[in-house]
């Protein structure tokens, strides 16, 4: 999941996008309304999440804006101001969830599992296709109840794939999607993440699921 | 909680009952008097009708109205009349037929005067009587060829005459005419009382008006403002202009509240919010020694940060409290100005730089740590908020035995009203990126300082450029 966070402290962006990354987030960092503008006008994020007092230009401006610009990803706001007004402001403006700090992070990374099981359409967080179980909130795949090691990355590709089941993503969306700005990914990566995890499901005796559509990309049917 | 209107309503008509309650008495009083005197008058006149016919001769007392044909309302009938005559009031000489068996009541008047009374006349109706007490007339023939010329006439005796007749017919005067006032009066009470029912509810609706648009405003629509319908009345436009600039300052202080409410929360939830992150994240990368590193040394700038704020609070508590007190000594201001300068950016500054205008040796009589405090945060908003290289200038002037500091800085993206909010707690433009030195405390510490000191401060805008700050009421020192 690609996350856009927009946060004016330094402090909080750092500590904020360690978690993040840990929990297996992708995450692009602004640190202003107009930074984030711009990240948001060239990459396609799932989640922005976003504080409202921003130098330069505000969160509801941001927000505002992005909507305007028929921007469809799902937006947290992540703000001091606790007040009912507010909240129905930025709700208002087509946030689609608001966290008032200071926050649990934990709540923090639910929010947005659950934003994203919002986005793919699927409710349960446990996906199961063929036998195998990938559950996005304890971030394991099991097969015959057995778990399968896999690394963040690979993780990372087999659940962006089983929740968008019978869609093929290029190596370039792959990349796009599943890695923030800051890392310098190429396309022999992907291909060494996925027949690495390809692998390890083959080692468990699970069946093949990520197929190659040649020319095109991977997808899990 | 009573209605103005009912009030009103009540008052008036209460007023107007007693009003035409007592005209009504006084006019039933004066127009019955004068109906019953044009009775008793024309009782009076019967009677002394009755007294001309009677005479006295040589045979004695002659009744002339006693005759036969004569006087036919005293023989009965219907409605008949009755007289009754006594001599010396006590002998009776003769009475009406009309009387039959019954007699009149006499008072006893005296000579020459006459009563009127009230009675139960014999056939049962109600009456009113005349007594009157008379010489009766002598008749003395002066004619000598009549047979009676010369002939002595007894002397005359005081005669009691008592005329009665029926009041029925008065009565009946006297009750319609107070029907017909009493009726006149209900129905110009019930007109009056519609009447003042809707006037004085034409006479309120302004009043009404001003009530139902108060009613609807309420702390989500303070925006509102009273506006009149129609012409404006005298009373009303005063009460209604009081009350708009009573909802102006109320909104004014509302949107103050929540605007310090809300900057409050981000400056004191800010923190708390990076620290629970650091924590919970630092337990996320125990063996990142780097990171967690790094994590500390974000606790310890959050609680410098958090501090900074607790203690510019706990000052204001403290001024606010009155527990603060100026302690003036001496002070060498331009030396004293470089001395906080270099405090105050603290070898930073931006490569911007304080440029002094302040006569070398100006001595000035001033509370040293609380002229540091002031200066120091003057300073450090001027270097945060003027642009690249921008020269930061101080001057002292001596304008009427008072020095007058004026610090002043080019401004960034300042406007007019800014300048109204600067001073409330904290307020900001702004927030400047990875800067968390500002909390929106210092012009109001300033200010509050500024008070203790009993200082002027005065903060202006010059065409939107430069941004200034006046402090006047220094003592220059009497040892210089």
């Amino acid at each position: 999941m690609k996350l856009l966070l927009v946060e004016d402290s330094e402090r909080l962006q750092r500590s904020l996008s360690t978690g993040l990354k840990k929990h297996g987030f992708a995450v692009d960092q602004a640190f202003d309304g107009e930074q984030a503008l711009s990240y948001i006008a060239v990459n396609q994020y799932d989640a922005i999440i976003l504080d409202l007092m921003l130098p330069k230009i505000d969160g509801l401006t941001v927000l505002s804006k992005l909507r305007s610009d028929g921007k469809d990803c799902h937006v947290l706001i992540l703000s001091a101001n606790d007040q009912t007004e507010d909240r129905v402001k930025g709700l208002d403006l087509g946030a689609d969830d608001y966290l008032v700090k200071p926050f649990a992070f934990d709540e923090l990374v639910s929010r947005l599992r659950a934003l994203n099981r919002r986005r793919s359409g699927v409710k349960n967080p446990v996906i199961e296709i063929d036998g195998i179980k990938v559950d996005s909130v304890a971030r394991q795949v099991l097969f015959d109840e057995k778990q399968i090691s896999l690394t963040p990355h690979e993780y990372q590709l087999l659940e962006f794939l089983a929740r968008r089941r019978g869609r093929v993503f290029s190596h370039d969306q792959l990349i796009d999607q599943l890695y923030d700005a800051g890392s310098y990914v190429t396309r022999n990566a992907v291909e060494a993440h996925v027949s690495a995890l390809r692998k390890r499901l083959n080692s468990a005796g699970a069946p093949k699921l990520v197929q190659t559509r040649r020319g095109f990309g991977y997808l899990i049917e | 909680m009573y209605s103005i209107r009912n009030r009103l309503n009540y008052t008036i008509v209460a007023s107007m009952i007693v009003v035409l309650a007592i005209t009504a008495v006084f006019l039933y009083v004066r127009v019955a008097g004068h109906v019953e005197a044009v009775f008793d008058g024309s009782l009076l006149n019967k009677a002394h009708s009755l007294i001309s016919l009677t005479e006295l001769d040589e045979e004695g007392l002659e009744f002339d109205f006693a005759e036969e044909g004569v006087m036919l309302e005293f023989q009965g009938g219907e409605s008949p009349e009755y007289y009754q005559l006594w001599e010396q009031g006590v002998d009776l000489l003769i009475k009406s037929p009309s009387l039959d068996e019954a007699d009149l009541p006499r008072m006893k008047t005296g000579l020459g005067s006459h009563q009127y009374a009230d009675l139960q006349l014999p056939d049962k109706r109600a009456g009113r009587l005349i007594e009157i007490n008379f010489m009766p007339r002598i008749e003395i023939e002066d004619d000598p060829d009549d047979e009676d010329y010369g002939v002595e006439v007894p002397p005359g005796k005081p005669v009691t005459m008592v005329y009665a007749r029926e009041r029925e017919s008065l009565d009946d005067t006297l009750f319609i005419i107070g029907a017909t006032i009493f009726g006149v009066i209900m129905i110009v009470l019930v007109i009056s009382g519609l009447l003042v029912w809707r006037l004085v509810g034409r006479g309120l609706s302004p009043l009404s008006n001003l009530a139902r648009q108060v009613s609807a405003i309420d702390e989500s629509n303070l925006d509102a403002r009273l506006i009149h319908e129609g012409d404006q009345s005298v009373e009303i436009a005063p009460i209604e202009n009081q009350l708009n600039h009573l909802l102006e300052r109320l909104q004014s202080a509302f949107e103050r509240e929540k605007r310090f409410s809300a900057n409050a929360a981000h400056e004191l939830r800010t923190p708390l919010a990076e620290l629970k992150t650091l924590a919970e994240v630092a337990k996320m990368v125990p063996d990142d020694q780097e990171q967690v590193l790094g994590f500390f040394n974000d606790v310890g700038e959050i609680s410098g940060q958090m501090e900074k704020v607790v203690i510019t609070l706990l000052e204001l508590a403290r001024s606010e409290a009155g527990l603060l007190h100026s302690d003036p000594e001496d002070i060498v201001l331009s030396r004293y100005c470089d001395e906080v300068w270099l405090q105050a950016v603290n070898g930073g500054g931006n490569g911007k730089s304080l440029v002094k205008h302040i006569p070398e040796g100006l001595v000035i009589n001033t509370d040293r740590e609380k002229l540091g405090m002031i200066l120091s945060n003057l300073f450090i908003n001027a270097v945060s908020y003027s642009p690249d290289q921008a020269e930061i200038e101080i001057t002292a002037e001596i304008r009427n035995d008072n020095v007058v500091l004026e610090v002043k800085n080019a401004s960034t993206d300042l406007k007019p009203e800014d300048v109204l909010h600067m001073k409330d707690r904290f307020w900001r433009k702004q927030k400047v990126q990875g800067d968390n030195s500002h909390s929106g405390l210092g012009l109001t510490l300033v200010e509050a300082l500024a008070k203790i000191m009993k200082l002027d401060i005065n903060l202006r805008l010059d065409n939107q450029q430069t941004f200034m700050v006046t402090i006047s009421g220094f003592h220059p020192s009497l040892n210089q």
